[in-house]
């Protein structure tokens, strides 16, 4: 921290709100890291799975319209792991797209796939997220949600 | 955000402290070889990692870094007469050689063998590449040699220049990773500044402004990609290097030099820039070499202690005319003094538990990430850190463009890792 000098004439006053964080895992593996990563206990982040078009799942199997719950939304994270099944990273993105809400794109497992299925998964998230991440360990995602308040 | 406790272990480097005992694997950069230009020639004070210590080079070339002060009454060695092989100290006449030992004490009968009971602590230092390297860890660790590309070239294919930055370790290697600032802060110099202008890929960057960015976990830090839009159906790749704890290399512009840093910590609230810039493939030109040593590029203007001209006490020389007319975004002029100004304004060690980072900072993310993660399996289980093995260091930056869908990893699978004698992948 900075010396007691520095830090003494800091305003200490909140110079942020919350920022509401949609969680979505796109395809099985993605599912169960995001299964495993809401029970951390989040303050600020809200968690799915993909349902049918349109629609996103809650982790208690209760579902809400995509469109609604992005615009609630101040940032999408999409978690898949590499086996080309990405699909829905489109019509997540397109949504966010149009709502003017950022993406950011964990690929989870990807150091162990091989270069056609990270091809396949990269060419389905790709044109969808504002950051994409390759992460060797799943760990890394709540790092960076703790990283980004959520 | 960090919390305290984490932003205190990575911002902490002194002795016992966990991210100082990490830092004490690494051969790092602690004098230019200019420093000590020949031998008998005056001493040189070196703090690093929160230690004062003194560099000489003996009667024989031989290079010397041990603890400051004399043992007999705690003088600084600065003062001390560098002849025949050791550094005397002008008060008493106690005198050293390279390793620390004690070979003569004036006042005590040469045959009491009192000197040997004498002994500075002292780091091995060895020059490779036009810088003297210590190594501060124990002895039964010891590395081997660096084999950073720069400084495996002939010396007439690199420069190196050093700076002092008034600020934590951390918040200055933060800035070398931190790829989202380039389009703001540097966007005056990309067509103007001689070691980066006239580059097919700055028409890349400046027909995309809005980069997407990809991190990618290498065996010894992280890549970051930048990449943009390019002919159809491909992207124009910029391929940064982190290697742990502080080595950056930045992507590379056409035919000029690749250049690059070590951020290395001098204490907790202060840090040396190291900046260097090479070419594997050719000789630099006197035009090149010109403009690094007059501030261009990622090089600075410094004074004789290595502290920029511009600096906190005169506001960076802020141009307030040259910020309005767009010429510099910041005002303050030179890509290196626009870095350093703004991350010495954060405070001597910036309080990261008040930051309020957005998804674009997933490389300082996942560098903190990956940094907390080693020192803990280092404290832990004793496991080497990344970027101690060679093979981690023989690496480099690119700029390439490849097809949409292929991962920049395996695209430019060959341009990341040192060719020799090749130049670099570059747009």
């Amino acid at each position: 921290m900075s010396s007691a000098a520095e830090a003494r004439f800091r305003l200490q006053a909140p110079n942020s709100r919350p920022r509401a964080i949609t969680v979505i895992g796109l395809d099985a593996g993605g599912a169960e890291a995001v299964r495993r990563l809401a029970a951390g206990g989040w303050s600020h982040a809200t968690f799915f799975t993909v349902a049918a078009p349109g629609q996103l799942e809650r982790l208690d199997g209760s579902t809400i319209g995509l469109d609604e719950q992005v615009r609630a939304a101040d940032l999408a994270v999409m978690v898949t792991s590499a086996e080309g099944r990405s699909q829905a990273a489109a019509e997540i993105g397109r949504v966010c797209s149009d709502r003017r809400v950022n993406t950011t794109t964990l690929i989870v497992g990807a150091i162990d796939a091989s270069d056609e299925m990270l091809s396949r998964t990269l060419a389905q998230v790709r044109p969808w997220s504002l950051m994409l991440v390759l992460a060797a360990d799943e760990q890394y995602i709540t790092d960076m949600m703790t990283a980004l308040r959520a | 955000m960090l919390r305290k406790e984490q932003n205190d272990q990575l911002t902490q480097t002194g002795p016992g402290t966990p991210m100082g005992d990490m830092f004490r694997c690494y051969w790092i950069p602690a004098l230019l070889a200019a420093e000590l230009p020949a031998n008998d020639c005056p001493p040189v004070r070196v703090k690093l990692l929160s230690e004062r210590l003194i560099a000489f080079r003996d009667t024989n070339g031989r290079h010397g870094l041990m603890d400051e002060f004399c043992a007999h009454r705690g003088v600084s060695l600065w003062f001390g007469r560098n002849e025949e092989c050791g550094l005397r100290c002008p008060y008493h006449g106690w005198k050293y050689d390279v390793t620390g030992q004690c070979i003569d004490v004036p006042s005590e009968p040469t045959e009491s063998g009192f000197s040997q009971k004498i002994k500075l602590k002292s780091y091995p230092l060895v020059e490779r590449g036009g810088v003297l390297w210590a190594y501060m860890g124990p002895a039964d660790r010891q590395p081997a040699l660096p084999e950073w590309e720069f400084a495996t070239v002939p010396a007439s294919q690199s420069y190196m220049s050093k700076r002092l930055q008034e600020a934590n370790w951390l918040q200055a290697m933060e800035g070398g990773i931190d790829s989202s600032h380039v389009s703001w802060l540097h966007r005056g110099d990309l067509n103007s500044d001689p070691l980066f202008k006239g580059a097919k890929g700055n028409q890349y960057n400046l027909s995309d402004a809005r980069p997407v960015f990809e991190v990618v976990e290498s065996p010894g830090g992280l890549y970051i990609g930048a990449r943009r839009n390019a002919e159809e159906g491909k992207y124009y790749w910029r391929i940064t290097q982190y290697v742990m704890p502080s080595f950056t290399m930045i992507a590379p512009r056409g035919t000029h030099t690749v250049h690059g840093h070590f951020w290395i910590p001098i204490d907790d609230e202060q840090c040396w820039a190291w900046s260097f810039d090479y070419r594997p493939d050719r000789e630099l030109t006197a035009a090149e070499v010109s403009a690094m040593r007059d501030g261009k590029g990622i090089h600075v203007k410094v004074d004789g202690s290595y502290r920029p001209l511009a600096n906190k006490d005169n506001d960076y020389l802020i141009d307030r005319v040259a910020q309005k007319l767009g010429k510099t975004f910041s005002g303050v002029e030179g890509i290196g003094m626009q870095d350093a100004s703004l991350q010495e304004s954060m405070g001597p060690i910036v309080d990261r538990t008040r930051e309020n980072l957005v998804s674009t900072d997933n490389g300082i993310i996942m560098a903190r990430h990956r940094l907390l993660r080693a020192v803990k399996a280092f404290r832990e289980k004793g496991a080497l850190p990344p970027g101690i093995d060679v093979a981690h260091q023989r690496v480099r930056s690119a700029a390439i463009v490849l097809p949409a869908d292929q991962p920049f990893t395996e695209g430019a699978k060959d341009a990341l890792v040192v060719q020799a004698a090749v130049a670099h992948a570059s747009v």
